[in-house]
């Protein structure tokens, strides 16, 4: 793997004012993202995913903020943006997204092919008919038969997996380097996950791009991603390659992630569950966030918060059980469970 | 397209026979006596022979049958007591060009300074201008109209020396009556396209305009104000018809020979065929302007079309 980083995430820390309150939803992040790889984000519900990828293209709500830290692009730091402007070069043209739900992301007034030729014109310069022939080759590219009778339509007369293709299209279309998919199946039923999952794997090929791709499902990462980077509570605490987190997971929270998969789930026995709930964000988070649901805690892990403990040169955790003091604990039996990654992207089909 | 066109102007028909049926039957329910000014001074006979000349010794049914074929040849009948045994279609011929005339002027000015407004607020949300325009939204709701009418009427009129009643030979009197009406309807358009472009503001595919590097200005045209605009497109008719038909106010104060006032007047005369006409007058023009909207709306919005369906998986 070509080892340039694209992306340089250093020390993020992004906060919400909310009736006079502040959520610390993210809290010194760093990444770097390398040049070609696809990199998967995974964690529960309101760990931050969404919130870390808008804050990379100017796309968090009005009363969010980066409090501190920085992200590099190509020689700037984007979270010293403030303009509309300067932001604009980024997004689409530098940085492109795919969106959740393509029921509600396709504007409902305008014809597919004119929100695509949208972003052909902003930055690629096309127009016209130049623009109309692109627009004919990416909705091919994208799996949508007949694009001259298509390319006319609107949203509504699309599918939900149809509408997502010409998302993904959309997004393609602006020809960026960054191409961010943010739980771009969830809505879509599992037929139709497999076969768009299969669509970003073949355009990230076909048009070199980097992707860092959200989701919940362990499977789907299992499929498509070369390193996972795992957050909980606003912080990434465990990255690695695909191998490293499925077969030598070292935090806690990844193993109680992995623990709950359905695929290593034996039949006739209760699936497991993490028990209680994710920190209050409003609150200073003392010591490890995952501390008080982790039945391994150490008495450290509620006092001082863990830094990176490095595993190998491509993986590293945060977490006390790491540090040579600590006593060996084992992973959980079930993770043995886990034989080859194949398996868990069964159901995503052959690749 | 032309099916649901069709389709939208045969149920506009068939509302309207209902409404002519139901507003016909009511008026046979009214006391005989408003047809006739001198009911007292005449013999049974005479009475008789007077009610078979306008047809009303015929069952309901009959008489409602015959209504219809005379609306079909544009007869609305004729005033008994307004303007006794004048077509009533003769006197709408005069006023309502009138009202027709002041309502479109009101509403030249007021709809692109409304759109206007409303952007602007929408634009610049809890800035100035949106202060400001609330300010004036909030006056014009809440006050009555005939305050703000009179002021503008004796303030406008002596400080810049137009007339202060409308008179035919002077074009410029026409300014403040005109000015009159548009001032609620400015509001009206302001108030309601801020309100739908801040809801459409929040959208999904806004999001995703913005996040395909769509400048702020090309989002605000194409897809906010875009998509803001067609829940209001559909009542723009509706309310030009009401400028129309009910500028009582306004045509009294500055005394103009529309037809604003005319239903009130005809009802206190007891002048039941006049009622009758106008009403079924401001049906029809109620149900035009609700047509008119639907048709315009389906012209914006490509969802509502219901032909092409084909494409949908
Ligand atoms: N506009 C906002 N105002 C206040 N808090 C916010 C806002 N947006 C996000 N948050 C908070 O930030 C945290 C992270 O949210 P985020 O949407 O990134 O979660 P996520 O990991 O993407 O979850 P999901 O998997 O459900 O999409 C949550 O606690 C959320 O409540
Ligand atoms: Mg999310």
């Amino acid at each position: 793997m070509d080892r340039n980083v694209i992306l340089s995430i250093q020390d993020l820390n992004i906060k919400f004012t909310l009736r006079g309150q502040t959520l610390h939803a993210i809290r010194g992040v760093s990444l770097d993202l390398y040049d070609g790889e696809c990199l998967a984000i995974v964690g529960e519900s309101g760990s931050g995913k969404s919130v870390l990828v808008k804050s990379c293209m100017g796309l968090l709500d009005k009363n969010g903020f980066v409090d501190s830290g920085s992200i590099l692009y190509d020689g700037q730091d984007l979270a010293k943006y403030t303009k509309g402007k300067e932001w604009e070069k980024i997004r689409g043209g530098q940085i492109a997204m795919v969106m959740q739900d393509p029921m509600t992301s396709l504007n409902p007034l305008k014809s597919i092919g004119w929100q695509i030729g949208e972003s052909l014109k902003y930055h690629q310069g096309l127009t016209g008919e130049a623009a109309k022939n692109k627009v004919l080759e990416m909705l091919s590219d994208v799996g949508i038969d007949d694009p001259k009778r298509r390319y006319g339509q609107y949203p509504h007369e699309f599918s939900g997996g149809m509408r997502q293709r010409v998302a993904i299209a959309i997004a393609i279309a602006c020809n960026p380097r960054i191409l961010v998919c943010d739980e771009p199946t969830t809505a879509l039923d599992v037929t139709i996950q497999a076969q768009i999952l299969d669509l970003v794997k073949d355009l990230q090929k076909k048009y070199h791009l980097t992707t860092i791709y959200i989701t919940h499902d362990l499977g789907v990462v299992a499929n498509v991603a070369d390193r996972v980077a795992v957050m909980y509570a606003g912080d990434i605490v465990e990255i690695g390659t695909c191998q490293e987190i499925f077969f030598d997971p070292k935090h806690p929270y990844t193993w109680a992630l992995l623990s709950s998969l359905p695929q290593i789930a034996t039949a006739g026995e209760k699936l497991y569950s993490i028990h209680g709930t994710p920190p209050n964000l409003f609150m200073p988070v003392r010591g490890d966030a995952f501390a008080p649901r982790n039945p391994y805690a150490l008495d450290v892990d509620f006092l001082y918060r863990p830094p990176y403990f490095e595993v190998s040169p491509t993986h590293k955790a945060k977490t006390w059980l790491l540090d040579p003091r600590a006593p060996k604990i084992e992973p959980p039996a079930v993770l043995k469970e886990i034989k080859n990654l194949k398996a868990l992207g069964g159901e995503w089909g052959e690749q | 397209m032309l099916q649901y066109c069709l389709k939208r102007i045969f149920r506009a028909c068939i509302s309207l026979i209902i409404i002519i049926a139901v507003v016909f039957c009511l008026l046979r329910l009214m006391p005989i006596d408003s047809y006739f000014p001198n009911l007292d001074d005449m013999t049974e006979t005479q009475l008789y022979n007077a009610k078979e000349k306008l047809g009303l010794n015929d069952p309901v049914p009959v008489q409602l049958g015959k209504f219809y074929t005379q609306l079909l040849h544009g007869d609305l009948g004729v005033s008994n007591r307004y303007r006794v045994d004048y077509p009533i279609m003769k006197i709408l011929a005069k006023k309502a060009p009138i009202s027709i005339k002041f309502g479109l002027l009101a509403m030249l000015i007021s709809l692109p300074l409304g759109l206007l407004l409303g952007v602007l607020m929408s634009r610049h949300r809890n800035g100035l201008i949106d202060r400001i325009g609330t300010g004036y939204v909030v006056l014009m709701q809440a006050v009555p109209a005939a305050v703000y009418y009179l002021m503008l009427q004796i303030y406008g009129s002596s400080w810049t020396g137009l007339n202060i009643l409308y008179n035919s030979n002077v074009p410029s009197s026409i300014i403040l009556p005109v000015v009159s009406l548009a001032l609620p309807s400015i509001a009206w358009y302001a108030m309601w396209l801020r309100r739908y472009m801040v809801d459409e503001e929040n959208r999904d595919y806004i999001r995703m305009a913005r996040a395909k590097g769509v400048p702020e200005r090309a989002i605000g045209f194409n897809h906010v104000f875009r998509n803001a605009i067609v829940p209001l497109i559909h009542g723009i008719p509706s309310s030009l018809l009401l400028t129309i038909s009910g500028s009582i106010y306004v045509e009294s104060l500055y005394s103009i020979p529309g037809m604003g006032g005319l239903l009130v007047e005809v009802i206190k005369m007891q002048d039941n065929s006049m009622v009758q006409a106008l009403v079924i007058v401001y049906a029809a023009l109620g149900i035009i302007g609700l047509l008119l909207g639907d048709i315009l709306m389906a012209m914006v919005d490509p969802r509502i079309s219901l032909t092409k369906k084909e494409g949908a998986r």
